[in-house]
Order: structure tokens, then C-alpha cells, then sequence
């Protein structure tokens, strides 16, 4: 299962991140912070994978952000990073051509985009058409609901 | 920062689509970016944060701005500041009705809080409001947040409600809801807390069948985690999850699932694992799915990453679930290509692959010995971290210097604790089982200590003292030797740094070492102590270094200076008593430093530690420095006797031992204490006895509570504690190994009737002469394992060549071929590779040197190791003629019919060799349920039919997988072992029946006392029993039990440590006693008598 996702900017400051696991805030500052020099400091040409205390971090990089996810041991990591590699192509096809800053602007419609990925640490849905569509369906409505027409978009 | 060009091209990119609808948030966000320092961001955060409570607490709150001051909000959280003033505010949104403020108030919760968290009280209600919403896009949302923020405290109020959204007519929502199912799930995995009764796993096969693939495959997710916690309910489902593998694989499901051209990976992937775990150990499963995982394999290609994940995610099924060669074959062949690959990526799941390979498959590993040595050399830390768990997996006798060598390597420019910590254990755990000689264990351990001390079990410094103790005087010189150049090193490295320090040149060309960690140092004191009079410098000189420790180690311990002042008085005790320099030097009157000529600056040292200590606020070393000074003034005899030379490893007499726990001493205090009227003591049982009725004395009869680890282990380091005993290369560390084994044996026999001694065999092959500080050699050793698997059928005569040897020369020659590149190597590197390859992987083909040895002798190692494999139940007899080497055995299978007494040992050697023929054709045995996989002992009569049965199914299962004839034995974690024990009656006449027992007890598997007797009383009555490692795919050899009426047929003692089932079900068991009744009546006098033989009456 997967216990973390992180994005973060090549400076290592924090773009996004989830927790699936059970972290609190102290925790998760630590994490964030013995991470990520271990992953910027990776030259580019090694493995994704990194061993981290009884976690593997799996991480890859798109441009300027770096994309981490803390996993089991036992986990397939060629899946994991195909799993970064789809929430990139989602994130992608969403913001047409997407860029750091788009997730500095938007970073809560990252989030809401993610849910729809991974749901309790597990990859929920495979069909990047149907998160498009939950997502722009989600779109539409908050479009009718800022339009004035809440109730009409609730009684759907 | 970023540059101000990239910021005008982003605000024109968020253009219309991205309406600047959070104005306020995109100035912060902005200010944020322009700030130069640290102290700046940190500045504009809190003037936001100060500003969003005055608005929040505001009662004339803009109700609408609600989702702007959530991401605010978060956005503060992100940059790592506390923003709890506003989570009750956030609680309060998450019941807006405004959809958009809701959704970003339901993020915000599930980022601020977990479910742990008290506030979440205050969300349920609102949670299941939502919940049963109209709008299927609320339902969604709170059920996503249900998984983040619902506990086990709360399941039961959010459960009913979840559930009845599964019949949801959305299939969104359908899958959210299982989502949430799966993580309720998880938060009570064995149904024993607030789940208790709630049947969830039912609701989850339900929507295994829903008609949208993206609610099934969150099903999917949902039903692994339930078979990874017990995969017996779920077997049934095998046959849908091959079928939805199958057509996922052929490409059934529609094309928006595709991904990169891969039909639906994500699924496919996690059916592989859900076949895993339920597989695993299961052989009539494995079977059904072998078809689809082919079909699997096949099809992906590892053109794109996602196809090698899929390959991999196949390979790792296929050496999880019961083995099965042309699978095996299959996953080996594809996971070439990893290791070829230039991608990192792909030679680390390479590796990973092949060790899983590996632990089934030994000679596997040398196919691909210069892709490992390239892995071993990458600059890449991850990659070489998971070679050298390769390596260790294939560890054995011949390579483990090599091996800990490129360990210790790894280890002393490794920095992360954590793996530290982890190469610390393997080398400790390697050097105990393969160690192969006691220097090199001394010297190793020690230097492990010196590179990772702070790491090392205390366990391991009580084996290394142990051992130290056990040897002669030359290692015992050698080892004080080695530490007075460890503490010479640590004091003059202190004493540069000291003067470095002093003079303040501040230019250290070097980083000052470690100080030792307080664990050697206990070691060093010890053995200084007891063999310090060794050293080949003066006795002042050892005294000097002794006390020199506490110059470096200035906070040392109380119990660091009280061994210390232990070893100063056996120093003193050994150098010459009082009047020996340093028995003067320790009992000089302390002066004040006037310093006598005793024993020089370092005397002075001494005394001064003996009189502080004499003043410590410890008692204990105040108590240690009057015994020391009270010791060292008495006579020398009293003194001798105090601290003898080299005692250390005496053995009690019984007889004083039994003299002292009577406490004769006491005797007089008793009898006083009965005179005075006091009521004479009674033991524990006799005290029940008299309270209650007497029934509950005696034995039990039912099975002991399985430990699930404990003694499995124990039980698995009893086969192998002797293996290595057996090894030729490590033959020199025992004494003589044939009596030895056959002393070990009897003992073991001798130790039968108590029940517990059974359980605890540790003590037996202890005495059979083998190592004594090894603990746990539960796994294999190949080199053994290969001599007998191979030197089996070359006995049979009936096998082509062993095919480790024609693997080894040949894959040697196939590398030179596939590496150019190598070929650009300087000769020199290259054959040093060669021979590092050659250290490392040498295995394989010294072990079939071993094997082609002369057949005479071949014989030997696989009785042997089919003894050891099973030192518990070997009764006494057999290992004596396991002793006497003799002819071919093939002859002596075919040669049935020459009468006793010859015939008597020919049958002796007549289970060996069948059941070593088996053993050749062993595969892995995960760990699980072996009900279906057993050897059948070939009856007396039908012995030669059954043995040449077994031959031909050898040879007719080469071409399979050709390589497969000589794994020998399985290791790794989920690796099981089976030894079965044939007992053939010797005269077939009287008693035709054969009586077989497989016995499969695979690593960890867990043998109940109460099964043990069956074992004894079978040796006791069949006399002369083989033993071996019955086969895993055990179809030859099973013609014979329905042969003989009487013949007992098989009885299976399996468990299975991993998949939980440590208590077995005994169906036989009825059976069993019935069986065991005849047996007696049968039983001949002379045998042993039956411990238990009043019980089963």
C-alpha cells in the first residue's frame, strides 16, 4: 500500500501531500525532511527506488518536480512509478500541458484529482477516461453552483 | 525562485479556464514566491495566518469565501505551519450546502486531521448526512473522506450506511463505497474488534461480479487485503480470478482501461498478487492458475515499463505459489532480460527476481554472475543493497568470505543507520552459520564491532565470548593479540586528537575513529582478563591498555568498570598473585599520586581506578574492588582457586550441582524453623493436589498451543545445526564426525522419552560435536544440499550430468561472449572479476566437484544429510550405518533378494538412496498446506519398483526444467522444507507392510509434542529408517501406498509458519492412535520403551 504522496520542487519545498498512513504533523515534518535530501541529491542515472527505514520511497522526476511515494517493502515498484506516471498524465490532460506552477494555483484541485487515483493507499480507479470524467462532471456542477443555480445542481 | 518571466507566462496560462476565483490566494501565493529568505516566507505566512483568524472568528463571516479560506488555509499547512485554530471552522464548512465549499472543506479535514483525531466526533453526523446525499458527487466526497477520517471507534455508525451505497445506481459511487468497506476493513483485519460478525468479505465478492471494471477492480483491492490475512475462505474464488485474469490479458475489457497499448496492468497486477497469496504452498491451486500466469507472462512484453512491471509482478507469483517448473523456466528465461537491461530500474527488480528465483533454484544465480558483479559495482547504493541480498540469500560455506568481505565493504562507507543495522545482522547471522574457522569468526565479529558496534545484539558478544572461551590457547593468544591492537589503535587515535586539540592546529588530516562501543569493550575486558598472561607483551603493557580504556572512554559505565576491574584481578590472579607486577601495581596503597615504582604511570592508572572504585556511590563496584583487594592478599592457592586459569568453559559435575540445588546448607535452618512450629514445605503441585481433585495431575493430551515462531525455528535449526557438521570444507571444525553424529544420535534417543527434549533439540545435536555457539542453521547449505541431491542420481546411474556442472563452465564462457564491453577491460580487472565471480559463484561447481566425488562416497553425504535433515526423529540405529561406506546404491536397489543379515544393511541404505533420489528432484515447498504433496515409503517387497519409479520420474521430468533436478533445498522466507522419514520393517516375510512417513516441516513448520512419539515409536519398530527429503511434485513413488493394506500410508506433520495455520488439523488422527495401537502389540521387546504407551492404552 501506498503510505505517502509527495510532490515536491526541485528546492524541496512541498507541493502537495497526502498521507495514507497515519502521520502527524511532527511526523510528517520529519519525513518531509529526511527525504528529501536523500532524493535530491540522487543523480539522475540511478534507480527511482530508495530504501528508507522499513519503507521503500519511490520517486521520479517531470521537469521540475520531483514525485515521491512511500511504500511497502514488498511492493512492485515498476507499478508505483507507473502509478506517479498516470496521476502526471491525468494532472497533464487536465491543465493542458501542466507545469509547477499550475499546482501551486490549483494544488487543491491536485488533490481532488488524486483522491480520484488512489483512495486509502490503493490504486481505486485504472481508467484515466473515468477520472476525466468524474472530475469535469465535478467541474460542471461547481460551475452551476457559483452560476446561482445551487439547488439545481444539488437536485441532480 | 522563480524567475519573474515564468510567472507572467503562468498568470496568462491560468487564463480563462482557471478563473482568478481566489484572488486573495493567488497574492499570497505570489508574495510567497518573491520572498528572498526563509525568515520573509515565514513572516508573510503568519501576517496570513493572523489575518484568516481575525476573518474566521469574525460572526459576519462571508459564508461564500469559505473555499478560499480552506486552501488558504491548507496552503499554510503545506509550507509546514500550524493552522489548528481553524479546524473547527473547517468542520463547520464541511455542512455548507454550497457543494465547492463543502468539497474543499472535506479536503481540508482529511488533510488536518486523521482519525484519531477527537474532532472527528463532531464531522459524523455531517459524514453520514452526506453520505445519504441526492448528489452522488456529496456521496463521493464524504466517502472518500470516510476513509481518511472514520476510526474504529466510529466503524459501526458509518458501516450501515456505506454498505447501502453499494447498490448505488453510480458506479463512482460504488466504488468509492468499497473503498471505504476495504479501509473499515483494515482497520479490524482479523473481524475480532468492532467488526466482529459483520460479514464484509461478503458484500466484497459481491461487487467482484458488478458489471463496471473499475468497481470490480476496487473489489479487488479489498479482497487481497482479506487474503492476505487468511487466504483459506478465499480459495474458492480462485477459479473467478483466473478467468478475470485471463480475459484481462486477452484484452477483453474496454479500451479506456488500456494503458500504454497494456490491456488494464493495474488489474492484472493486482490479481497476480491476490494468486500469490493464494497459492502459495497450495499445490492443487498453483496448478489451476499455472495456465493463466503463462498466458500472463507471455503476453507482456517489456517494451514499456508497465509490461516489465507486469513480467515482474508474474515472476514474483510464480515463486510465491507451490513451484512449478516450466513456470519457473518461463520467469528465469524472461528475467534475463532485466538483468541485461541498461535501466537501473530494471536490473534492481532483476535482482530482486532473481533472488526470489534463487532461494528455489540455487544454480540459477549462475547464469547471471557478471550481471550481479556489475550490480555489486554500480555507484548506485540501492542497487548494491540489493545485490548483497541476493548474496546473502546465496551464501553458503565456499563464498562467504567473499561475501562478507563485500559486506563489511558496503558497511564502512554506508551511512544510514537503518541499513547499517541490517548489514550488521547478516554478516553476524552469515559468520555464525558458514563462519570457517574460529579465527575468522573472532576477527570478523571483531571487525564488525569496530565498524558498526553500536548495531551489534548483546547476544552476539556472549556467542563471540563463548566461542573465544571454547578454542585453545593459540586463538585465545591470537584473539588478545587482535584486541590489544584494537585498543592500541582507539588510544593513539585518542591521543592525536587529544594533541590535535591541544595545539589547536585545527588541521585534521584525518576524521579521529569511532570510539569503540561499550559492547566490545566489554568483550575486550574479558578476554583480557581471562587470557591477558597470553599476550606476547609484558603483563604492565596489558595493564596499561586495560586501563587505558577509561582514559578514552571517560563516561564509562558502571558496568564497563566493574568488568574492567574483574579483569585486572584475574590479570593480576594469573600474572604471578600479589607479588606479580600487577597484582603490586592494583594493591599499592593509593598516595596521591607519589606514584610507586610498582607498575609505572599505568600502576599508578590502575591504583587510582582501584581506590576510586572502592569509594564509588556504586555498590557494586565498591563490593568488586574490596573482593579484588581481599582476593589478591590472601594466599596464593585461595587466590588460584578464586580465579583459576582458563576455566571458563568447565563443565559442572552433576553431582556437585545436584549437591548444591539440595541446599544441604540450610539443612539446620529448616530443621530449626519445623522445631519452632512452622509448616514444613510443601511443592506447588502437592499443594494443589491436596486442594483439588488429584485428576488434573498427569499429562495433557491435548496439543500444546503452537507457538508460531519460536519453536519452528527451533525446530528448522535442528536440521541444519549438524549440516555444516557434514560439510567437508567445514569437517575440520568438528571432531570426528561419523561418531559424533552416531554420540549425537543416540543421545537424541536417550533424550526421547521426555516430550519436552523433543521440542528442544538444539541440545542434541549439540552434543553431536558440532559447533556450539551456531544457533540457527535453518538455511540450507547448498553446498551440502547439492552433494546429495547430485550424488544421487549419479548414484542411480541413470541421470545425465549434474547440471551445475555443466552450467557453471558453461555460463562462464556464455559471459565472456555477452560482455564486450568487458573485453575492453584491462586483463587484469577482468580476471580479477573472474575470480571474484568464480569466489562468489564457485558454488555451484566446487558443490558438483563434491557431488561427482567417488560414488563410494556419495552415498555418504546424502545419508547424512537426510540424517540431519531430521536429527529429532532419527532414532539411534540408522546412523551408524549410514556410517559404512559402501557400494553404489543403485545395486543395492536392485540387488533385493540377497538374504540377512547382508540384506538388513542393504536396507539400510535402501531408503537413502530412494529417498536421495527423490531429494533430486525436489523443488520448493512454500510454506502452506502440504496435503497433497507426500512421499510414499516404498513397502518392504515393493522396493525396488518403487525406487526405480522415482528414478524414472526423474529422469522423465528433465526436460522440463532440466535444472531443476538439483535445487536441493529451498530457503527464503516463504521457502518451506520437506523431509519425510521412510521406515522399511526388515523382514519382509513376517511383516510385509512398509511404513512410510513424509514428513513435511517446512521452514518454521511446527511440530506438536504430541506428535513426536509417532516418530520414536515408528524407529523403535521399523528399525532400519532412511530419511530424506521426499519430493515436492510427488507423483513418483505414490504407486506404492495402496500396496500394502497395513502400510502406513502417509501422515503429514505440516504447518504452515507464514500463512498462519500453526494449528494443524489432524483428520489421521483417530487413525493414528489406532495404528499406533497395533504398532505395540507388534512392538518387539528390546526397543526402547514408549513413554507414552500407558497414554494411548
Amino acid at each position: 500500500m501506498i503510505h505517502f504522496v509527495i510532490l515536491m520542487s526541485r528546492q524541496g519545498k512541498v507541493r502537495l501531500a497526502k498521507w495514507y498512513s497515519t502521520y502527524n504533523m511532527k511526523e510528517r515534518a520529519r519525513v518531509v525532511k529526511e527525504i528529501t535530501p536523500m532524493i535530491l541529491a540522487r543523480p539522475l542515472k540511478l534507480c527511482n527506488f530508495l530504501d528508507w527505514k522499513n519503507i521503500k520511497l519511490i520517486y521520479k522526476r517531470y521537469a521540475s518536480l520531483y514525485f515521491v511515494c512511500g511504500v511497502d517493502a514488498g511492493d512492485n515498484e515498476l507499478i508505483t512509478l507507473e502509478i506517479i506516471h498516470e496521476f502526471v498524465e491525468v494532472l497533464d490532460r487536465y491543465f493542458q500541458n501542466v507545469c509547477e506552477l499550475d499546482l501551486i494555483f490549483n494544488f487543491h484541485k491536485a488533490y481532488y484529482i488524486l483522491d480520484e487515483l488512489l483512495v486509502a493507499g490503493e490504486l481505486q480507479e485504472p481508467s484515466k477516461k473515468a477520472i476525466h470524467k468524474h472530475i469535469q462532471d465535478q467541474d460542471d456542477m461547481v460551475e452551476k453552483a457559483k452560476n446561482g443555480t445551487a439547488e439545481e445542481g444539488q437536485a441532480k | 525562485m522563480q524567475s519573474k518571466l515564468e510567472k507572467v507566462v503562468a498568470g496568462l496560462k491560468t487564463g480563462p479556464r482557471f478563473l482568478k476565483e481566489l484572488r486573495e490566494f493567488d497574492n499570497l501565493v505570489k508574495a510567497i514566491g518573491e520572498c528572498k529568505s526563509k525568515a520573509e516566507e515565514d513572516r508573510v505566512i503568519s501576517q496570513e495566518l493572523e489575518l484568516l483568524k481575525q476573518r474566521l472568528s469574525d460572526p459576519k463571516l462571508d459564508k461564500s469565501r469559505g473555499k478560499e479560506y480552506m486552501i488558504r488555509l491548507m496552503y499554510c499547512e503545506i509550507l509546514g505551519h500550524d493552522a489548528s485554530f481553524a479546524y473547527i471552522k473547517a468542520l463547520q464548512f464541511a455542512s455548507d450546502p454550497n457543494i465547492h465549499t463543502k468539497k474543499a472543506a472535506y479536503l481540508a479535514l482529511t488533510q488536518f486531521l486523521d482519525y484519531n483525531d477527537n474532532l472527528v466526533l463532531l464531522l459524523v453526523n455531517t459524514l453520514l448526512l452526506d453520505m445519504k446525499s441526492d448528489n452522488y458527487l456529496i456521496v463521493c466526497t464524504a466517502l472518500v473522506a470516510a476513509t481518511r477520517l472514520i476510526g474504529a471507534d466510529l466503524v459501526n455508525a458509518v458501516y450501515p450506511v456505506a454498505v447501502e451505497r453499494l447498490r448505488h445506481p453510480k458506479e463512482h459511487v460504488r466504488k468509492k463505497a468499497i473503498m471505504a468497506l476495504h479501509w473499515f476493513g483494515q482497520l479490524d483485519p482479523r473481524r475480532d474488534g468492532p467488526l466482529a460478525g459483520v460479514e464484509l468479505d461478503k458484500h466484497f465478492r459481491t461487487m467482484l461480479c458488478d458489471k463496471d471494471p473499475s468497481v470490480m477492480s476496487a473489489s479487488l483491492c479489498a479482497l487481497h487485503d482479506c487474503i492476505k490475512v487468511d487466504p483459506r475462505p478465499y480459495k474458492n474464488l480462485i477459479p473467478s480470478f483466473t478467468s478475470i485474469l485471463k480475459q484481462v490479458s486477452e484484452h477483453r475489457l474496454p479500451k479506456s482501461y488500456d494503458y500504454h497499448r497494456f490491456p488494464a496492468p493495474f488489474i492484472q497486477i493486482k490479481l497476480l498478487k491476490i494468486l500469490a497469496a493464494l497459492g502459495a504452498g497450495d499445490r492443487a491451486a498453483s496448478e489451476n492458475m499455472a495456465a493463466v500466469l503463462h498466458q500472463a507472462l507471455r503476453r507482456a512484453s517489456t517494451s514499456h515499463t508497465i509490461g516489465s512491471a507486469i513480467i515482474y509482478e508474474c515472476v514474483r507469483t510464480i515463486t510465491t505459489i507451490y513451484p512449478n517448473p516450466q513456470l519457473l523456466a518461463a520467469a528465469a528465461e524472461s528475467i534475463a532480460t532485466f538483468l541485461r537491461s541498461p535501466s537501473h530500474n530494471l536490473r534492481y527488480v532483476g535482482i530482486d527476481a532473481l533472488a526470489g528465483i534463487t532461494a528455489l533454484n540455487p544454480a540459477a544465480a549462475a547464469e547471471h554472475q557478471v550481471a550481479v558483479l556489475d550490480c555489486l559495482e554500480d555507484p548506485d547504493d540501492t542497487l548494491k543493497l540489493k545485490t548483497l541480498e541476493l548474496l546473502y540469500k546465496m551464501t553458503k560455506a565456499n563464498n562467504i568470505q567473499v561475501i562478507v568481505d563485500k559486506m563489511m565493504g558496503f558497511l564502512s562507507s554506508c551511512t544510514d543507520e537503518h541499513i547499517r543495522k541490517d548489514i550488521v545482522r547478516k554478516v553476524c547471522d552469515l559468520a555464525e552459520r558458514y563462519a570457517p574457522s574460529p579465527a575468522w569468526f573472532v576477527t570478523t565479529i571483531s571487525e564488525v564491532f569496530r565498524l558498526g558496534g553500536e548495531h551489534v545484539d548483546e547476544a552476539d558478544a556472549h556467542r563471540l565470548v563463548h566461542l573465544i572461551a571454547e578454542q585453545d590457547a593459540s586463538l585465545h593468544a591470537s584473539a588478545v593479540e587482535a584486541y590489544l591492537e584494537l585498543l592500541d589503535g582507539e588510544s593513539a587515535v585518542a591521543s592525536a586528537t587529544e594533541a590535535a586539540t591541544a595545539t589547536a592546529s585545527g588541521t585534521m588530516t584525518r576524521l579521529p575513529r569511532k570510539k569503540l562501543p561499550e559492547t566490545i569493550l566489554l568483550v575486550i575486558c574479558w578476554v583480557l582478563g581471562e587470557f591477558g598472561h597470553l599476550a606476547r607483551r609484558p603483563a604492565q603493557a596489558v595493564l596499561a591498555r586495560l586501563v587505558g580504556i577509561l582514559n578514552v572512554h571517560k563516561a564509562a559505565s558502571d558496568r564497563l568498570r566493574g568488568c574492567l576491574l574483574t579483569a585486572l584481578a584475574k590479570l593480576a590472579a594469573h600474572t604471578g598473585g600479589a607479588t606479580g607486577p600487577v597484582g603490586q601495581a592494583l594493591i599499592q596503597p593509593h598516595d596521591g599520586g607519589a606514584g610507586s615504582a610498582a607498575g609505572g604511570a599505568a600502576g599508578q592508572d590502575a591504583a587510582d581506578l582501584v581506590h576510586k572504585c572502592l569509594n564509588s556511590q556504586s555498590l557494586e563496584l565498591q563490593q568488586r574492588a574490596h573482593e579484588l583487594q581481599a582476593l589478591l592478599r590472601s594466599t596464593p592457592p585461595v587466590l588460584a582457586a578464586a580465579m583459576p586459569v582458563d576455566a571458563s568453559c568447565e563443565e559442572f559435575n552433576p553431582q556437585d550441582l545436584a549437591a548444591v540445588a539440595a541446599l544441604p546448607f540450610l539443612e539446620g535452618h529448616v530443621a530449626r524453623a519445623l522445631a519452632g512450629g512452622a509448616a514444613p514445605y510443601l511443592p506447588p503441585e502437592a499443594r494443589g493436589g491436596r486442594t483439588g481433585d488429584g485428576g488434573s495431575k498427569g499429562l495433557r493430551f491435548a496439543a500444546y498451543e503452537p507457538a508460531p515462531y519460536a519453536i519452528p525455528l527451533a525446530a528448522a535449526s535442528t536440521s541444519y545445526a549438524a549440516t555444516g557438521t557434514y560439510d567437508s570444507r567445514s569437517s575440520s571444525m568438528t571432531g570426528a564426525s561419523g561418531p559424533g553424529l552416531a554420540a549425537g544420535a543416540s543421545a537424541a534417543a536417550a533424550g526421547v522419552p521426555s516430550a519436552s527434549s523433543i521440542t528442544e533439540p538444539q541440545l542434541m545435536v549439540k552434543s553431536a560435536g558440532g559447533r556450539k555457539w551456531g544457533p540457527a542453521q535453518y538455511e540450507t547449505d547448498y553446498g551440502a544440499s547439492a552433494s546429495s541431491s547430485q550424488a544421487a542420481p549419479l548414484a542411480a546411474a541413470m541421470v545425465p550430468p549434474p547440471p551445475a556442472a555443466a552450467a557453471a563452465p558453461r555460463s562462464v564462457g556464455a559471459h565472456h561472449s555477452r560482455t564486450g564491453s568487458s573485453a575492453s577491460l584491462t586483463g587484469q580487472t577482468a580476471s580479477e572479476r573472474e575470480r571474484l565471480a568464480a569466489s562468489l559463484f564457485g558454488g555451484s561447481g566446487s558443490g558438483t566437484t563434491t557431488a561427482v566425488r567417488p560414488t563410494a562416497a556419495a552415498p555418504l553425504p546424502a545419508g547424512q544429510r537426510q540424517l540431519n535433515g531430521n536429527a529429532i526423529a532419527t532414532a539411534t540405529r540408522p546412523a551408524s550405518s549410514y556410517a559404512v561406506p559402501t557400494a553404489n546404491p543403485m545395486d543395492l536397489l536392485l540387488d533385493l533378494d540377497v538374504p540377512p543379515p547382508q540384506q538388513q544393511q542393504q536396507q539400510q541404505q535402501r531408503p537413502a538412496g530412494a529417498a536421495a533420489i527423490a531429494s533430486g528432484n525436489e523443488a520448493s515447498q512454500p510454506a502452506g498446506n502440504w496435503m497433497d504433496s507426500m512421499m510414499a515409503a516404498p513397502a518392504g517387497p515393493m522396493l525396488p519398483a518403487a525406487p526405480l519409479g522415482g528414478i524414472s520420474q526423474v529422469g522423465g521430468s528433465a526436460p522440463l526444467g532440466g535444472s531443476f533436478l538439483g535445487p536441493g533445498v529451498p530457503n527464503g522466507p516463504s521457502g518451506g522444507m520437506m523431509y519425510g522419514i521412510q521406515a522399511s520393517r526388515p523382514p519382509p516375510q513376517q511383516q510385509p507392510g512398509g511404513m512410510g512417513i513424509a514428513m513435511p516441516a517446512p521452514m518454521g513448520g511446527m511440530m506438536s509434542s504430541l506428535q513426536q512419539p509417532h516418530f520414536v515409536q515408528a524407529s523403535g519398530l521399523g528399525g532400519e529408517m532412511g530419511m530424506g527429503m521426499a519430493g515436492g511434485p510427488a507423483g513418483y513413488g505414490a504407486a506404492a501406498p495402496p500396496v500394502q493394506p497395513q502400510a502406513w500410508q502417509q501422515q503429514q506433520l505440516a504447518a504452515g509458519m507464514a500463512s498462519g495455520m500453526a494449528a494443524p488439523i489432524w483428520p489421521q488422527q483417530q487413525q493414528q492412535q489406532q495404528r499406533q495401537q497395533q504398532q505395540q502389540q507388534q512392538q518387539q521387546a528390546g526397543r526402547f520403551a514408549d513413554p507414552f504407551e500407558d497414554l494411548l492404552s
